[in-house]
């Protein structure tokens, strides 16, 4: 896939918020240019034609975490004395050395959207997308392998959401459930 | 990092604390610009969060993403209205029940594949039952999922906008012990 024009253009727009969420001394502005950086992922999702994940990002990474940094933030004080964050030689050539061992992998990725990348012409992926339909009725695939095919996985995740929750209130709010 | 944490020792003239207490919190301001628009919109967006949690089977979504766009209306409501006039009418133990009763709708369509003749979570199972029913019962496990996300994150919100109750254990600490 070449670089199209609205994908180049929410490519800078994650760049520009992701460094203004690292470089602004205030942190609400930091959290609103994360929120805007989440945003632009979702945007990103959605151009690579990944709707699921797009809306899972945007309601969660963009929404809900947003609010609940905020709401913490509230809670905590706030110095407001310089407009950026002064960094240091140290923490620069860190970035600078993870940013080249990560980018030093992405020429072994294949193209995006290529026909040939595995996941695309494996096995599995080929009997979901010729079979999912015919043995759950669920016209998303996506939604097939997660309940019909990996249903067992989900509810894990289920559980996990699930113990989480009853461990925060049974911590935060000490609840005897009597 | 230690730069910044002299800067703040610093500014704050060393008084070391974390947590703001809650008098020095920025209220909450009534603004009937927010409570109107919120008043509008929020049966709109209840309404896209069960659209995407139920539509999951045909569209892009799922109980994951509906059940947050669901909690999203409490948000709302919350910061329009205040946490805790809202936090009142919804107690943790009916947000307990809630979550309860997903997890429950999940366990029941696992355990139910056994009774239409297959195993765990055999969706397949229920086309026997009755004319799409593996389409159904996938449907019912998303509103399961979206009813257990969107307790958990209602919970997690109201929990850290009400502010976390650490008084009482440390007045009353013989309280714990009894059952």
């Amino acid at each position: 896939m070449s670089l199209s024009l609205p994908v180049a253009a929410v490519l800078l727009f994650m760049l520009g918020s992701a460094l203004a969420a690292a470089v602004l001394r205030d942190v609400v502005g930091s959290i609103v240019a994360f929120a805007g950086y989440s945003f632009g992922v979702a945007v990103l999702w959605a151009f690579l034609r990944a709707p699921d994940v797009a809306l899972t990002e945007a309601a969660v990474g963009a929404g809900i975490t947003t609010v609940l940094f905020l709401l913490t933030i509230a809670r905590t004080t706030v110095s407001r004395s310089e407009r950026f964050e002064g960094i240091s030689l140290r923490s620069g050539l860190a970035v600078v050395a993870i940013v080249v061992t990560v980018g030093a992998t992405v020429p072994a990725l294949p193209p995006v959207g290529a026909a040939g990348t595995p996941i695309l012409a494996g096995d599995v992926s080929q009997y979901y997308l010729g079979n999912a339909y015919d043995q759950t009725g669920v016209t998303n695939v996506v939604t097939a392998v997660l309940v019909g095919y990996r249903g067992f996985d989900t509810l894990g995740e289920v559980a996990v959401v699930f113990a989480a929750g009853i461990a925060m209130l049974l911590v935060l709010r000490r609840e005897a459930f009597v | 990092m230690s730069e910044r944490d002299a800067d703040a020792d610093a500014s704050t003239d060393g008084a070391g604390t974390l947590t703001r207490p809650a008098a020095e919190r920025p209220p909450y301001v009534e603004s009937t610009i927010i409570m109107t628009t919120v008043r509008v919109i929020a049966p709109f967006v209840l309404t896209l969060g069960a659209f995407v949690m139920l539509h999951g089977a045909s569209s892009a979504g799922g109980g994951f993403q509906g059940g947050v766009i669901a909690a999203t209306t409490v948000v709302m409501l919350g910061f329009a209205f205040g946490i805790e006039p809202i936090a009142a009418h919804l107690r943790n133990e009916h947000l307990a029940l809630l979550v309860l009763s997903g997890v429950g709708t999940f366990l029941l369509i696992g355990f139910g594949g056994y009774l239409v003749g297959g195993n765990f979570l055999q969706v397949s199972g229920y086309e026997s039952l009755f004319h799409h029913g593996s389409k159904y019962s996938i449907e019912l496990v998303e509103v399961g999922i979206g009813v257990v996300v969107s307790g958990v994150i209602t919970g997690l919100f109201f929990l850290l906008g009400t502010g976390v109750e650490t008084t009482r254990d440390a007045s009353e600490p013989e309280t714990e012990e009894e059952p």
